[in-house]
């Protein structure tokens, strides 16, 4: 098991560091200045020369790297070309928003789509699993983007339930602590703290559940293929045959052996997560990462583009190796498979 | 006149036509070709079936709805948006961008993707599980995001965009093809071809390539329909294709503004979408279902 995690562990330590070194090489790739391009300091600004100094541009590229690597753990990543904002700061208020609504999206997500898709491979066949199928290949199918159009429409515009966009209420006047509103509220000393949660949630339930629709049909479509192939199997009908009643035979058997293809998909659950997120945040203006980046890139502000992608890929990887330590932790059959050369 | 049937034979359909045959015999399967077909004639031949053009306005006739409500006008099948465009114009040469363009771009990364990755695994043979988990991991990285960093690069644009998909896709194809070769290559079947003193070209296209179709053509409906979903989310985020393009993304950016006065400028592109990606994708899970019922898992 140790073996594996270092194994797995430098593995992320080798994707970080192409990562970061994409990252450093992006400000050259980006038109005009690199200096400029990493940290934002325009050409005719009175520190430019100690920010040039400081990122190593007098010297040669290994330098330069290194440069950008201490300025990266020091926290010095170079400020906004729109808005002159400090990066570092806008990006810890921006970066536990988006993680908020990820996080609820995937716990939505796991909550709905197992069940459901054990529910189908139990029926299968039944006219209760082709119901089931239908919607996850149209939940499959479905653009996020027009999705959360269609459900602002029903159930904000017309049926008048839940707020259109943002975060919360701006008359809470709660104020930006983590970023997270949830947390944020809790930590704040503002009257009326229930109203104000309840207004959050009624902000955050409509892009939480459409944020959750892809990953959950997506855990629905493998659980379901995979608990199908489970249920054929021959140690299935011997449970039956020793008697035991349908509850046992599914919670002892077969579901424990259907998890385990689905917990090798979490990953992949979870990087469509992020790509809608990225979409979802800008069609609700929920003041997180995507939405920031997404404005970056159409106001071409390369050091926010820089460091947002740096972060949200970090991210995806660091996720993805450790669904991977999780998957091997658990399932002694996947361990031998990461063992193998 | 001669009988060229003279021999009676037994013809046995190749694998192939088989798999052809069980997505023939299915109706939803066989639904879904025709909607592909259609489509892809729409998306060539657009422009002129289309009976105005993309941009062409209709003063008179601003945000009418389609044409079965009391208000709509036989001229305008599915109504105008805000501006006075035809709706149906719009939606038909906007195919061309939705569905054609990824479409072009996935075969073209498929190309050189199985090429590159076929290349690789015949000459080089690597057989490093280390590089292999290493791809595994950056690989896991979504095509969006990849995208957007090329875009982040490039500049935003339908070209730029198209040019960013395309590339996106061709690291998967050629891991899928390298991953695919390795395997086949342990098979004894190739060792006897090798045996037999084939050349590397002949080991590849008459003894490998029939045996990783399978998985070549698995991934390429996956690619598609992720790539139109791509195409259509940097169109809405406004990185793809520019205003006035009928791209569908585009098209539902543009309708956020009038979304409660006229649904239908919202309602259709992304109808239009959401029916090719189920029609992709079910035709996806259709072949994936003959193929490994006949070519076997």
């Amino acid at each position: 098991m140790s073996r594996v995690i270092i194994r797995q562990l430098s593995l992320l330590l080798i994707t970080l560091f192409l990562i970061s070194l994409l990252s450093f090489s992006m400000s050259y790739w980006f038109p005009g200045d690199p200096v400029t391009n990493a940290s934002g300091i325009p050409i005719d600004h009175p520190r430019y020369e100690e920010v040039f100094e400081k990122r190593g541009f007098d010297s040669n590229i290994a330098h330069q790297y290194i440069s950008y690597l201490r300025s990266l753990f020091e926290g010095d990543w170079g400020q906004s070309m729109q808005d002159n904002s400090e990066i570092w700061d806008e990006l810890s208020l921006r970066l536990p928003a988006t993680l908020e609504l990820t996080v609820i999206a995937l716990a939505i997500a796991l909550c709905i789509g197992p069940p459901l898709g054990i529910i189908a491979a139990k029926y299968y066949r039944k006219p209760i699993d082709q119901v089931i199928a239908f919607i996850s290949l149209a939940g499959y199918s479905v653009p996020v983007f027009w999705l959360a159009q269609v459900t602002i429409l029903i159930f904000a515009v017309v049926l008048d339930v839940v707020p259109i966009a943002g975060q919360i209420n701006p008359l809470f006047d709660v104020p930006a602590v983590s970023g997270s509103i949830l947390i944020d509220i809790a930590l704040s000393d503002i009257d009326h703290k229930w109203i104000a949660f309840q207004n959050a949630f009624l902000h955050i339930v409509l892009p939480a559940i459409v944020l959750a629709t892809a990953p959950c049909v997506l855990l629905v479509r493998f659980t379901r293929a995979s608990a199908i192939h489970v249920l054929q199997q021959k140690f299935v009908k011997g449970a039956y045959a020793r008697g035991l009643s349908t509850a046992e035979v599914m919670f002892k058997h077969a579901i424990p052996n259907t998890m385990q293809p689905v917990t090798r998909q979490l990953s992949t659950a979870f990087s469509v997560l992020v790509t809608n997120v990225l979409i979802t945040e800008v069609i609700f203006s929920w003041p997180g990462l995507g939405n920031w980046l997404v404005r970056s890139i159409y106001e071409r502000d390369f050091p926010v583009i820089q460091h947002g992608l740096l972060v949200l890929a970090s991210i995806i990887l660091t996720v993805n190796v450790f669904a991977n330590i999780l998957q091997a932790w658990r399932y002694p059959q996947v361990r031998q498979e990461f063992y193998a050369r | 006149m001669l009988d060229k049937n003279l021999y009676y034979e037994v013809k046995n359909p190749s694998p192939l036509q088989l798999v052809w045959q069980d997505l023939r015999a299915n109706p939803i399967s066989t639904a879904t070709l025709y909607i592909l077909g259609a489509l892809l004639i729409i998306s060539i031949f657009g422009p002129l079936l289309a009976p105005y053009g993309s941009n062409e306005q209709f003063i008179d006739a601003v945000s009418l709805p389609p044409a079965w409500s009391d208000q709509g006008d036989m001229r305008f099948l599915l109504g105008t948006d805000a501006l006075g465009r035809d709706m149906v114009s719009r939606l038909m040469h906007g195919a061309r961008y939705t569905f054609g363009l990824p479409m072009l771009a996935v075969i073209i990364a498929a190309l050189v993707g199985c090429s590159l990755g076929a290349i690789s695994a015949v000459n080089v043979g690597v057989k490093s599980s280390t590089v292999k988990h290493l791809l595994d991991v950056l690989l896991s990285i979504p095509s969006l995001l990849l995208a957007l960093v090329i875009i982040a690069v490039i500049g935003p644009g339908l070209s730029n965009a198209i040019l960013a998909i395309a590339l996106v896709f061709i690291p998967q194809f050629l891991h899928i093809t390298k991953n695919a070769i390795a395997d086949e290559q342990k098979q004894p079947y190739v060792l006897a071809s090798r045996l037999n003193g084939v050349d590397n070209r002949y080991l590849f296209f008459s003894v490998l390539l029939p045996n990783i179709i399978k998985a070549i053509v698995m991934h390429l409906t996956i690619a598609l329909s992720a790539a139109i979903l791509d195409i259509a989310a940097l169109g809405f985020l406004g990185l793809g294709a520019q205003a006035p393009a009928p791209e569908w993304g585009a098209m539902l950016a543009q309708s956020l503004e009038v979304a409660y006065n006229s649904p239908w400028v919202m309602a259709l592109p992304g109808l239009a979408l959401f029916v090719t990606l189920i029609s992709v994708n079910i035709l996806g899970e259709s072949i994936r279902s003959a193929l490994d019922k006949r070519l076997g898992s």
